[in-house]
């Protein structure tokens, strides 16, 4: 318990005396080096400052617990850790994210994959069957503006078309990113509200299709989607997989307590969601650029589609690594 | 100091650091300002877009990149608001700057991409509901996490602000008169005891100058009877308690 020359501090006020030029010090340090790369000296010096800190809070806790000097300390050393502990090689990090995190846990999380694409699958077949059956059903699962734009004869999405591309592709991402945010937080109903959201798109993209082949405009719809459907519906299954990710450890934890399965979870489906925003954001910019193009052929659309759906899948899913336990 | 549920956390350096947590009234005054900073942002690139419509459009129907920055900007204007800002300025945003406080992990480090893309995601199941969930969370979990940070592992403590100048104490050149008690002070005082005299003294001239003498010689009397001493008259309580301070102060 010694202050600055051995002495015994006996006063908070003496104590802040003593410590106060150091602490302004290391306070200047560590803000600076959330804004810019220190100088090696300086990034010693604050090494040496911060543990010197450390030992200031030690003593403050002990010695003038609850004061303004034990508060001023802790979030002093709370920032200057932060600074020093902060990762460095951002680069290196987000490479190691995209070559082996997110491949092993898309793959370690198969079984969520095959339920949230088993789910839209079996939603489409049920719209297509309901159609197929008794097309009266149309009234009940085709959303209005697609009925009238057919009754026009004309495909909705034609309005689309509007003065500028760049929002309406502005408009799309936003609406996208909300769905599947929205797939990837219901996991927190236990996977219900997922599942609902998945069977649900799945009546609608089943009913529409079947509804426009019956009015010989499939075609159209194939054509005008085949750039971007492929992304848009791959980044849906990706957040509902992060979704069901965390609806298992909700509903089966294994030995581990529910919120640290729950954490765990949650960090394997923040590598799922890291895909599925510039999936996303290329689907937008497909369905704004490319697919409106009258004068691109639809078997290129669907080349571009596809081949970027393929590649994506192909990075996930292929690859020699065996999918880990 | 600390008041209110708090983060306590141990550094590798084995010393246990206190941060205290954020309460509703301030996350939601930062997510109003947060959410005030959007539209402003989207106000200006309306303001834009309409001034130079014709010419944006051109380029729009020209090449990507137009396209690629009008996306770029309506989607941070949207989601990813909230991610870019507290993964590059280490959990902060505007309005959290504004309103003093900051995301962290349950290690008191700076959130990542990942964590930030959970905690800011999974306001898509609060915000249909109101934030209802959100803000009963807040108010009553143990730990202030909306759902969010509990899936995240992130948690938003205060950035307080600490004034360490009232520790300024001046040398009372009245002390004279209490030399008498010099050796004492210390002990008998403690720090709370210091404290609580150094925040009158910073205080009083705000004070009503009848309660200003009310709450010296009440103070005075009360921290006299800690020292074994008479209480000083009424007129003296300001020079004993500035006397009381600075003996303290000295640390000795």
């Amino acid at each position: 318990m010694s202050g600055e020359a051995g002495t015994p501090v006996r006063s908070v006020a003496a104590f802040v005396r003593a410590r106060r030029g150091a602490w302004a010090r290391l306070e200047e340090l560590a803000a600076r080096a959330g804004k810019a790369r220190l100088p090696l000296g300086e990034v010693a010096e604050m090494d040496r400052l911060y543990r010197r800190a450390a030992a200031d809070l030690a003593l403050a806790h002990s010695r003038f617990p609850r004061s303004e000097a034990e508060g001023y300390l802790s979030q002093l050393v709370a920032s200057a850790y932060r600074a020093l502990y902060r990762p460095r090689r951002r680069t290196a990090a987000l490479a190691r994210l995209v070559r082996e995190r997110i491949p092993e846990v898309a793959r370690r999380r198969l079984g969520e994959l095959a339920l949230a694409a088993g789910l839209l699958g079996a939603g489409a077949m049920g719209g297509a069957a309901a159609l197929t059956v008794d097309p009266s059903t149309a009234e009940l699962l085709v959303p209005m503006p697609v009925r009238e734009a057919v009754t026009v004869g004309r495909l909705w999405t034609g309005h689309l078309l509007s003065a500028a591309p760049g929002f309406t592709g502005a408009a799309l991402l936003r609406n996208n990113v909300s769905v599947a945010a929205l797939a990837f937080g219901l996991g927190l109903t236990a996977g219900l509200g997922t599942a609902v959201l998945l069977i649900v798109n799945g009546l609608l993209l089943g009913a529409v299709l079947v509804y426009l082949a019956q009015h010989s405009m499939a075609g159209d719809l194939l054509a005008f989607t085949a750039a971007h459907a492929p992304l848009e519906i791959s980044a849906l299954l990706l957040a509902a997989q992060a979704g069901f990710a965390l609806a298992r450890a909700l509903v089966d934890p294994g030995e581990w307590p529910r919120s640290a399965a729950l954490q765990a979870a949650g960090r394997e489906a923040a590598a799922l969601l890291v895909v599925v925003i510039p999936a996303l954001t290329a689907a937008a910019l497909l369905e704004a650029g490319v697919s409106p193009l009258a004068s691109f052929p639809w078997m290129a659309k669907a080349a571009v589609g596809l081949g970027l759906t393929a590649a994506l899948w192909a990075w996930l899913l292929g690859g020699r690594r065996a999918p880990a336990a | 100091m600390v008041r209110g549920p708090a983060l306590e956390l141990e550094t590798p350096e084995r010393v246990a650091v206190t941060l205290e947590l954020a309460g509703v009234g301030s996350r939601a005054f930062a997510w109003l300002a947060d959410a005030f900073c959007v539209f402003l942002v989207g106000v200006a690139a309306l303001l834009a877009y309409s001034i130079s419509g014709d010419l944006v459009r051109d380029v729009q129907a020209l090449s990507w990149v137009g396209q690629l920055l009008a996306l770029a900007l309506v989607f941070l204007m949207g989601w990813g608001w909230d991610v870019a800002w507290e993964t590059l300025a280490g959990g902060v945003t505007p309005g959290k700057r504004l309103a003093g406080i900051r995301v962290v992990r349950t290690d008191g480090g700076p959130p990542g991409l990942a964590e930030s893309l959970v905690r800011n995601l999974l306001r898509s199941v609060e915000l249909p509901l109101g934030y209802a969930p959100a803000i009963l969370a807040v108010a009553l979990g143990p730990r202030r996490q909306r759902l969010g940070d509990l899936v995240a592992g992130t948690l938003v403590v205060r950035q307080e602000r600490f004034d360490l100048s009232r520790y300024d104490v001046p040398a009372a050149p009245a002390a004279a008169g209490f030399t008498s008690l010099r050796g004492r002070v210390g002990a008998a005082l403690g720090t709370e005891g210091f404290e609580r005299v150094v925040d009158f003294l910073r205080r009083r001239p705000e004070l009503d100058p009848t309660a200003r003498s009310r709450v010296a010689a009440r103070l005075a009397k009360s921290l006299a009877s800690r020292l074994g001493t008479a209480a000083p008259p009424a007129g003296d309580a300001e020079a004993f308690l500035e006397a009381l301070a600075a003996f303290h102060a000295e640390g000795r």
